[in-house]
């Protein structure tokens, strides 16, 4: 109660003092949670393609298609256990270009039993998964039902017809029959519809002069591989090597080489967030060093009679440490309850099919709170030895 | 066994080159339960000797012994937990902390003796009321007159029931009736429990209603006499 006190007996300069460490925890909460959310997607990034080998045309190809009989020569490799052609469109095409952490919305084709394989499982909020032999059905991820206000039964034509759209711009109508559950990363803003659907509108984005040359049934633009059930990262590098070497006319890419590259992205991002935040708060405690030498300077007698009466140096220490870590404490609560309710309004204001910038997980929770508690303790330290080093007669009689 | 034994007490400072003899060898016994007022001059050592019998201090040479225990085999803890347990100060300016009220003020050597304030709280309250402030139990020492701060102050020096209790010209600060009162409760104190209690002052009324005045003059002991007709039992 008495260190409560101490700490409201000089109003204005413990206000400042907290004020330092709550734009500091703000500071960290805030950039925290950009990072988390950031790093939500690519774990979902790292989740997919660790778990799959993406197929491509081989580098330098002129029309980036891949003869669909591909899909049956590497379901021959040792150690494939499936393999689905896949395509993919933007969904708004023409749409400016707006900057955001997210991916864009996008219209993807493929094989609904693919979600068996894969290791980022979708799952349905709303109705149920696309019957392969209908066409005209999508699934919607909740970031691109929620942009379009969807439901269960409504129908949404796509891709979405552009403002300035040429004159040959073509698209198709489709039924939403499911919608997804959030997984804040790639599904959310993607519109899911079957293979043939899928042919369809590779077949409407072809320049029209080839149009009718190529056949749509026969190509796809990739094919996402999975091994057997049980298969590491490092298998499935070794699997993307087999295939290059048994399949022509095809490039695989190692797992590891994507997912590396979206860790270090998030590494790099995380780095630069959180040192921001990080130099923000460290002034932040240095403020609390300051504040904890005043209050030693003020209190020298106060520590001559603790120490007259029986306190110990530890006892004197404990006393001023956790004065400090309190100042911590309550800095960074409050600095926290603000950067979550912050990022929370911006959150819920964010316009529709723009994901959310922020995300507050309990690991953010503790480091800013855990943090803020800790560097109040760092702070205190040496102020606190001053405190219990000074001796009683000199502060006993110290004006 | 004496309560309290100082053997050739020695405390030098240095001052640059110049070497300050505050105590120069001073040997004296004090019994369990005296009322000895310590007199001299200013620089005499008075106040050293208070400090290095309170334990604040270590001596140069020399020994003390509280109770039998040596204390130069102490260590910094255990000369804390010494002062905790046997000793209680008064210093001329009250000490009291101005964020407690006079209860936690009785209080605060409690906080450093284990379980002290579970088993210490109903003794703070009934110095209180020994000292005749049951009625400003609650009240902050900024509300307190001179004489009522130092009744506080020693309530609070007997909170942990030492057996020696030092003052330092308690009665410095307040005027002449005033400090009459709070001899007459050191006084009582010492008569009910047994206490020893150890004054330094200048004023040699006070000093003569001790029933014992050790002099001092350049750090040695003058004379060290008993009082007659003193108002001590």
């Amino acid at each position: 109660m008495e260190i409560v006190r101490n700490v409201t007996r000089h109003k204005l300069r413990s206000f400042l003092t907290i004020s330092g460490i709550v734009i500091g925890v703000l500071a960290l909460t805030t950039m925290g949670a950009l990072a988390e959310n950031f790093n939500a997607l690519l774990d979902g990034g790292v989740k997919y393609f660790g778990s799959s080998i993406q197929v491509g045309p081989p580098d330098g190809t002129s029309a980036p298609l891949l003869p669909i009989s591909k899909v049956d020569e590497i379901k021959q490799v040792a150690g494939v256990g499936a393999a689905f052609p896949t395509y993919s469109f933007q969904a708004k095409p023409g749409s400016a270009p707006s900057f955001s952490f997210g991916v864009p919305d996008t219209i993807v084709a493929g094989d609904p039993a693919e979600n068996d394989w894969a290791a980022l499982k979708i799952t349905y909020a709303q109705g149920h998964a696309l019957d392969t032999s209908t066409t005209g059905q999508v699934v919607l991820g909740s970031t691109i039902d929620k942009e379009f206000g969807k439901k269960i039964g409504d129908t949404i034509d796509l891709p979405i017809r552009p403002p300035d759209a040429k004159p040959d711009f073509v698209n198709h109508t489709f039924t939403v029959v499911g919608i997804l559950n959030v997984t804040r990363t790639a599904p959310d803003t993607f519109a899911y519809i079957n293979v043939v659907d899928g042919q369809t509108l590779l077949k409407d984005s072809l320049p029209a002069t080839i149009r009718d040359q190529i056949p749509v049934a026969q190509v796809a633009e990739a094919i996402d591989v999975y091994g057997r059930p049980g298969s590491s990262i490092s298998d499935l590098d070794k699997l993307a090597v087999q295939i290059n070497t048994q399949v022509s006319g095809v490039k695989a890419t190692k797992p590891s080489d994507i997912v590396n590259a979206f860790k270090s992205g998030g590494a790099i991002f995380t780095a630069i967030t959180t040192a921001a935040a990080l130099l923000a708060l460290i002034i932040g405690g240095l403020s609390v060093v300051n504040t904890m030498f005043m209050a030693v300077a003020e209190r020298v007698r106060e520590i001559g009679l603790k120490k007259a009466v029986g306190a110990t140096t530890l006892n004197i220490m404990g006393e001023f440490l956790f004065e400090a870590t309190l100042i911590g404490v309550v800095g960074g609560v409050v600095g926290y309850g603000l950067g979550a309710a912050i990022t929370v309004f911006l959150n819920a204001t964010t316009p529709p099919g723009q994901s959310t910038l922020f995300l507050i997980t309990p690991a953010l929770t503790i480091l800013a709170i855990g943090f803020a508690t800790v560097l109040g303790a760092l702070a205190g330290i040496l102020p606190a030895w001053r405190a219990a080093r000074l001796d009683p007669v000199t502060a006993l009689r110290n004006e | 066994m004496a309560d309290v034994r100082l053997v050739e007490l020695t405390k030098h400072y240095r001052r640059g080159t110049e070497v300050i003899r505050a105590l120069d060898g001073v040997t004296v016994d004090i019994e369990k339960g005296e009322f000895v007022a310590v007199v001299g001059r200013s620089g005499s050592g008075k106040t050293t000797m208070l400090d290095l019998m309170g334990l604040l201090l270590k001596p140069t040479s020399g020994s003390l012994f509280i109770d039998g225990i040596d204390t130069a085999r102490l260590g910094d803890r255990e000369r804390a937990h010494m002062r905790a347990r046997r000793v209680g100060f008064v210093f001329q300016e009250y000490n009291l902390l101005s964020g407690l009220n006079v209860l936690e003020n009785v209080m605060l050597p409690l906080r450093y003796v284990q379980n002290g304030k579970k088993t210490g709280a109903a003794r703070a309250v009934e110095l209180i009321d020994r000292v005749g402030l049951s009625d400003r139990i609650r009240h902050r020492p900024t509300e307190l007159s001179g004489g009522q701060a130092q009744r506080v102050a020693i309530a609070r020096s007997m909170v942990n029931s030492p057996s020696l209790i030092l003052l330092d010209e308690p009665t410095g600060a307040v005027d002449t009736e005033t400090a009459q009162q709070l001899v007459d409760l050191l006084k009582r104190l010492n008569r009910e429990d047994k206490v020893t209690i150890v004054i330094v002052t200048h004023d040699l009324d006070i000093a003569a209603q001790a029933n014992r005045n050790i002099r001092l003059k350049d750090g040695k002991v003058l004379a060290d006499e008993r009082v007659e007709a003193a108002g001590v039992a």
